[in-house]
């Protein structure tokens, strides 16, 4: 691993957000809102919008504006929202810790559960167990996310009274309390990863396990476990971190909708409050925030994947 | 006679609201101390008090800020801030005595002052508040000394106490009235019976009790957190767990769920909360009189209670009033009639029916509801009616006060004044439906002169049988209020006005879980 | 190809999902015919009822029969779910394979540029979209489609590359063919099979995320009978009637489940393994 390779691999983050700064602002800028109406309310005089919307450059050619913009944002000041008032980047990097903490328990759990779901389902390929294991990982795709959670609420809070439905606690105030509360929306994101790694899991290690390479392990009397643990699960699991940081796309895109039923003041909930109220500021910054956390996953992942693939190949 | 009955109307709403805590008090003494937590269905952007817009932004301002005057449970008002009241004879100037001792929240002593910068800010357009318009016809104020304010109006308006009720009405510091007014968005100096600990718009408020308060008995409860709930199903599961101990605004739907669970207590009263489907009257085709009334006539108003309200309503004849407010008096029901319908729609020369675009934004969600069920009933007189949703952020860039056929969604007034001035005189402050009735107008303008119940309840009557026969929007039924409770807070009721809430006369009891 | 459709039914996955697609394709082709009542007529007398011979699966708030409202929405549903993805297909399909035989510079810059874009979830990419264009049912379809077409690219590009080493290829470069000529008619009828397997699984998620941008009220309006609308409606009423939020919920996990165990058939299908 170069350090030219992470040099280039860094580039490649500035390219990304670069581009997504692009779209997020073209986005914002065709947005059918007026950023002095929402600042001012319905309630404001034609002289005040005016001189708002000079003071805040709205006058000014579009470019202009992206370059002003982008000039803040390079400086870390991502604006100020049209909604509250207050500036944007501290709330949004608030919520982000929050979304983080959510999504970092739902890819553990998520490990913890379809990595040894996978290695069953494959090794017992065609038995019983695997059976068992592909029944979960369809039921896990069958439902979008908002009709799960509605479900384990109405089953594991309103009637079982086993946990806190919704709502947030802080770990800081209430270590245990917090936790509770997290349980629900933790599983329910879940879910729908685990079906997804289970498979990929057992399909990689299907195709590892048919290589000439194990077969001829075996030929030479090594027993079926330490085939398994030695040689096949390395080569099988490595790609499993590529396809689990591109998963976090999606979990942040879970995210959204589980923190708006969960009550969960996130990174999601506050784009899709910012989005309602066409806050626009507010939007440009948590698109922003997200795809360079996706592009920060995406870069660990893949210098991890290099590492790990020497190791492999050397070791 | 009729002197000495205004005289004694006026001077006995003051004397009566005196001792205020009294009809309360007979019962068992409020517990003091303890933390409540109530909870709202969506964010309290804004806490400057001379610009909420929302419920659980007047929620939040309300317990941080005190207005001159506040509405009780019945409508009436009673004195908040002001002592008592007398207008002179022409109902064209009104002299507020003002409670003496009061501080605010910094430590800085109330007086007139702050009462003449308050409404100045609030009436100087450049402060862009929604109260503008609600806060009387006021023309000057005027300090006569630190506890006398004296109120000079543009004519005669015999509502100004009501009026000092409105939610925008909050009084705030002098200091920070002339100066600088926008730091009222993120800190709080009010009067009120909490000061503000935390703000997150999204997700917590936290007030503790006003020590200072100028009431020493109340407020009865050491801290309030207002939480947010973007779900309302989440919101009524949390209930049920006991993780809150209030629900502020509950749906119909949630309502029946809750009914009946062990430990919760849901509250309702009948108001004049309406949704009504708004005609551009400019517009055609809806600047025919006759086309409007013919698509009232296809509304079977009491299945729209139903369908909108799950039955927590009452049925509405296409005026704003009902008997929940004052000088109500009901006219003819109208009722369902197909045949009439087409023949009205026959004469304004849609002689095979007539299609539009109904726009509902899609909160809260009745208003998609009434748009489905108008589509539905409309069908049957040959009327085509589209239903489009949008997000509300849109529906009030794009559609609100300019569209010509949309459903709209408002809280009771505290007055009828205040209805009408609000959404159907031609100055109104949101004049959707471009009405413009001159006829309407005058007698709207001489009832708020008139002092006399019985004769105000006649222009009423007859500015509302005008609506009626006009038909600038539909309003199909009324929405009772409805929230929530644990039965471990006492002392809460549900307002009928929906935005008043007087969270500074609950209290726990010792079932109470004991929290923070 | 009969052979083709033996392996495909010989495993459990393809024969079920042939079942449940087959069994969805009926519903949508003869659902509205089939439907016992008009899907948007209001019963007040009949809200909230349970299953009973004249209303099968119940009827919901408004009185209206769920069963036909399902017949009725099942094309709503599952037709702009297959729309969608086949245009968020093409698009990816086009981009990919141009790319793919482009190679080099233009390669490299259109890969990252998609992945850029690829850093901003579909979800959260879609609802940016139909903010933009407002919310409707072709507006969304317009936004998943979007959605999906970054994540066709890179999956077409992919196999694309393995196509372009094939020596058709390159005597079609030899006889000087135009790279239009090459990228239409030699490269992508050969990266089409695995590109259906993809869109075969990804119709399940366009239905979700139908579903849940409806729930995000920028999907299909009100009355429609869509499915993911009708689920996500049915969230106020579910506490005074079980039965209108179970049963579209089943017709969404029909499709979700019966495509994605078609599309893991074809897959093995296509690829036998020993």
């Amino acid at each position: 691993m170069s350090p030219n390779y992470i040099a280039k691999r860094l580039v490649m983050i500035v390219y990304t957000l670069f581009i997504v700064s692009l779209i997020v602002f073209a986005i914002t800028q065709i947005l059918p809102a007026d950023a002095a109406v929402m600042m001012l309310g319905e309630n404001a005089t034609q002289d005040a919008l005016a001189a708002l919307r000079e003071n805040m450059g709205l006058n000014a050619p579009v470019w202009q504006q992206y370059a002003i913009w982008l000039g803040h944002v390079l400086q870390g000041d991502l604006g100020t929202s049209l909604r509250t008032g207050q500036p944007v980047g501290p709330v949004m990097f608030e919520a982000l810790g929050r979304s983080l903490l959510l999504a970092f328990l739902s890819i553990g759990l998520m490990l913890v559960l379809a990595i040894p779901l996978g290695i069953i389902a494959a090794v017992r390929r065609g038995k019983i167990a695997d059976m068992v294991v592909s029944l979960i990982s369809y039921a896990g795709v069958a439902l979008p996310e908002f009709v799960t959670a509605t479900v384990a609420v109405l089953v594991f809070a309103d009637l079982m009274k086993w946990l806190p439905p919704t709502g947030y606690v802080p770990l800081t105030e209430n270590f245990a309390g917090g936790i509770a509360h997290l349980v629900l929306p933790v599983c329910v994101i879940s879910v729908i990863l685990i079906a997804h790694v289970s498979r990929m899991v057992r399909s990689e290690l299907v195709d590892v396990l048919h290589t000439d390479y194990i077969r001829a392990a075996r030929l030479k009397g090594i027993s079926r476990g330490q085939v398994l643990r030695r040689h096949a699960l390395r080569n099988a699991l490595l790609p499993t971190i590529t396809i689990v940081a591109l998963d976090v796309g999606y979990l942040l895109g879970g995210v959204i909708v589980v923190e708006e039923i969960f009550a969960i003041p996130g990174i999601g909930r506050q784009l899709i409050v910012a989005i309602q109220a066409r806050d626009l500021p507010a939007i440009q910054a948590g698109v922003l925030i997200m795809a360079a956390t996706y592009s920060i996953v995406n870069f660990i992942a893949d210098i991890l994947y290099a590492w790990l693939d020497k190791r492999i190949q050397y070791g | 006679m009729l002197e000495m009955k205004r005289r004694f109307f006026l001077a006995g709403t003051a004397a009566v609201f005196a001792a205020p805590a009294l009809g309360l008090a007979q019962t068992a003494k409020p517990a003091k101390g303890g933390t409540l937590r109530i909870s709202v269905d969506q964010a309290a952007s804004v806490i400057h008090p001379l610009l909420t817009r929302v419920n659980p932004e007047y929620l939040v301002t309300e317990l941080l800020y005190s207005n001159l005057t506040r509405l009780k449970v019945d409508m009436s008002v009673e004195p908040d801030l002001a002592e008592s009241w007398t207008p002179n004879d022409g109902l064209t100037e009104w002299t507020f005595k003002l409670r003496k001792g009061v501080t605010f929240h910094d430590g800085s002593p109330f007086t007139a002052k702050d009462v003449v910068a308050t409404f100045k800010a609030i009436l100087n357009p450049a402060t862009a508040s929604p109260g503008r318009n609600n806060v009387g016809p006021i023309s000057d104020i005027v300090a006569v000394d630190d506890t006398t304010v004296l109120f000079k109006l543009s004519g005669a308006y015999a509502d100004l106490p009501v009026a000092m009720a409105y939610t925008n009405a909050r009084i705030i510091p002098a200091s920070i009235a002339t100066g600088d007014l926008k730091s009222l968005s993120t800190k709080a100096v009010g009067t009120g019976p909490f000061k503000l600990v935390s703000y997150e718009p999204d997700r917590l408020i936290v007030v503790e009790r006003n020590p200072n308060y100028y009431d020493p008995a109340r407020p009865y409860l050491d801290r309030i957190e207002v939480q947010v709930f973007p779900d309302i199903s989440a919101e009524g599961s949390a209930m049920i767990a006991g993780n809150v101990d209030i629900i502020s605004t509950l749906q119909p739907t949630e309502y029946l769920r809750l009914d009946g669970n062990d430990g919760v207590e849901v509250l309702r009263t009948p108001s004049g909360q309406f949704c009504n489907i708004n005609f551009g009257c400019d517009t055609a085709p809806f600047n025919d009189a006759r086309v409007r009334r013919a698509i009232a006539l296809t509304v079977d108003r009491e299945a729209m209670v139903n369908f909108v309200t799950e039955g927590f309503g009452t049925p509405g004849n296409d005026t704003p009033l009902n008997p929940s407010y004052q000088f109500f008096k009901a006219a003819k029901q109208r009722q369902k009639n197909i045949q009439e319908a087409k023949k009205l729609l026959a004469e304004a020369g849609f002689p095979n029916g007539l299609q539009a675009t109904l726009i509902a934004s899609d909160r809260p969600a009745v208003r998609t509801q009434l748009a489905v069920a108008l589509k539905e009933m409309a069908k049957e007189a040959g009327i085509t009616i589209n239903v489009q949703t949008m997000p509300h952020a849109t529906y009030l860039e794009q559609v609100w006060k300019k569209g010509s056929f949309y459903v709209g969604f408002y809280n009771m007034q505290p007055t009828p004044d205040g209805i009408f001035k609000l959404l159907y005189t031609s100055d109104a402050s949101w004049n959707e439906t471009r009405w413009n009735n001159k006829a309407f107008d005058a007698l709207v303008a001489e009832a708020r002169g008139t002092i006399d119940a019985a004769k105000r309840t006649e222009l009423y009557t007859k500015a509302q049988e005008l609506m009626n026969e006009e038909v600038p929007s539909i309003i199909p039924s009324f929405f009772d209020v409805l929230s929530a409770k644990r039965s471990w807070v006492s002392g809460y009721q549900a307002h009928p006005r929906a935005s008043v809430f007087r969270l500074d006369y609950a209290s726990l009891t010792d079932k109470a879980p004991k929290r923070g | 190809m009969a052979d083709f459709i033996k392996r495909l039914l010989r495993t459990p996955q393809g024969a079920i999902g042939v079942l449940l697609v087959l069994l969805v394709l009926v519903i949508v082709l003869f659902g509205p015919m089939l439907a016992p009542h008009d899907p948007e007529t209001l019963a007040p007398l009949t809200r909230y009822k349970g299953p009973s011979a004249a209303y099968w699966l119940g009827t919901d708030q408004y009185g209206r029969d769920i069963f036909s409202r399902l017949l009725i929405g099942a094309r709503a549903t599952v037709v702009m779910a297959v729309l969608a993805t086949i245009a968020g297909t093409l698009l990816g399909a086009f981009v990919g394979t141009t790319s793919a035989f482009l190679g080099g510079r233009a390669d490299e810059l259109i890969m990252r540029t998609i992945d850029a874009v690829m850093s901003i979830p579909s979800l959260l990419f879609a609802l940016l979209v139909v903010n933009l264009l407002g919310s409707s049912t072709v507006n969304a379809l317009i936004a998943v489609a979007i959605a999906f077409a970054p994540g066709m690219a890179r999956i077409t590009r992919s196999v694309a590359l393995s196509v372009r080493k094939q020596d058709y290829v390159n005597a079609a470069v030899a006889r000087g063919e135009s790279s239009a000529y090459i990228i239409l008619r030699e490269m992508l009828p050969n990266v089409i099979a695995p590109i259906i397997v993809e869109m075969t699984i990804r119709i399940s998620f366009a239905v979700m995320l139908f579903a849940t941008l409806s729930f995000l009220g920028l999907g299909a309006q009100p009355p429609a009978a869509e499915w993911g609308l009708m689920v996500s409606e049915a969230r106020r009423y579910m506490h005074l009637s079980a039965g209108i939020l179970i049963w579209p919920s089943v017709a969404i996990a029909v499709v979700a489940v019966g495509f994605n165990l078609l599309g893991d058939g074809l897959r093995d299908a296509l690829n036998p393994r020993t």
